[in-house]
């Protein structure tokens, strides 16, 4: 098999994991094995997911590998640029100070709080009722 | 001393089509049940319709609209002396915006229209001819602060 440089990173958010292989080429996509438009339709989620590319100025020079599963499009599209961040340090070291300062390397620990016992749901009781 | 710690203004992204934080502020105010992707076909839509209607950039129609609409005078409520007076005070900025969106959306709501998008549009495109509900409500803001002029030296 024939060496190609490839960088590998892996992204969360939520309750996604994206797994993304960048490889130098002309911004062709592959987001589980359909193109971003088709696995984003929304704009605002292609632009979250790309916004490292955006801060490196390498928009269009990578062939975008993906393969994301768990929760829903926001928090798919979060671990995308999450990876695709980590996958561009792996690729030039120098990008890591800009994407740092952007947050995109920050794993965001936000994530849907524990139902409690006795509660509706984490935080919302029942309605009192004085007798 | 204050006990709680000043609440800082939340930085909104700009949309993805316009590049614009007012399109996202009047997307925000369209949304309901946290309906975002809704609020944003509404929204691209309402503004696709004055790009045909006016053939003008969509988000300069739009800037137009909420410019006129925003209002420079509102009368707040201050009791002195047991009687209560309303005082007819200047609208700080970021707040005359809240309100010229919140105006122009919720007068949206109540047009004859079918679609929001359209109701919309229509409200837009009536605010730039200083027409239509929320054009009125800011109108009625100004000249309820003008009727009591009296006791603008009641300011605080």
């Amino acid at each position: 098999m024939a060496e190609r440089a490839q960088y590998l990173g892996t992204g969360k958010r939520k309750t996604s994991v994206a797994r993304v292989i960048l490889r130098p080429g002309d911004g062709a996509t592959w987001f589980n094995g359909r193109t971003m438009e088709e696995y984003f339709p929304r704009a605002a989620h292609r632009v979250l997911a790309l916004a490292p590319l955006k801060v490196a100025g390498a928009e269009g020079t990578y062939d975008i590998r993906v393969r994301v599963h768990g929760g829903g499009p926001s928090g798919q599209a979060g671990a995308v640029r999450h990876g695709i961040a980590r996958a561009l340090v792996e690729a030039d070291p120098n990008l890591r100070v800009p994407l740092k300062r952007a947050g995109f390397l920050t794993r965001d620990a936000r994530i849907v709080e524990r139902k409690k016992a006795g509660l509706h749901k984490a935080r919302r009781a029942p309605q009192f009722s004085k007798r | 001393m204050p006990r709680r710690a000043e609440i800082s203004v939340r930085p909104i992204d700009p949309d993805p089509v316009y590049n614009s934080v007012l399109v996202t502020q009047v997307i925000n105010k369209v949304m309901s049940r946290g309906k975002k992707s809704v609020a944003e076909k509404i929204v691209y839509d309402a503004l696709e319709q004055i790009g045909t209607k006016t053939g003008k950039p969509p988000v300069e129609v739009l800037e137009q609209a909420v410019k006129t609409v925003t209002p420079v005078l509102e009368v707040r409520s201050r009791r002195v002396g047991g009687a209560n007076y309303q005082v007819p005070v200047e609208v700080p900025q970021r707040r005359a915006r809240t309100l010229a969106v919140r105006w122009l959306v919720t007068y949206a709501r109540d047009r004859r229209e079918k679609h929001m998008g359209e109701k919309l549009a229509g409200e837009l495109l009536d605010a730039l001819n200083q027409q239509g509900g929320a054009f009125k409500r800011k109108d009625d803001v100004y000249r309820m602060a003008q009727a009591n002029k009296a006791f603008a030296h009641y300011r605080w």
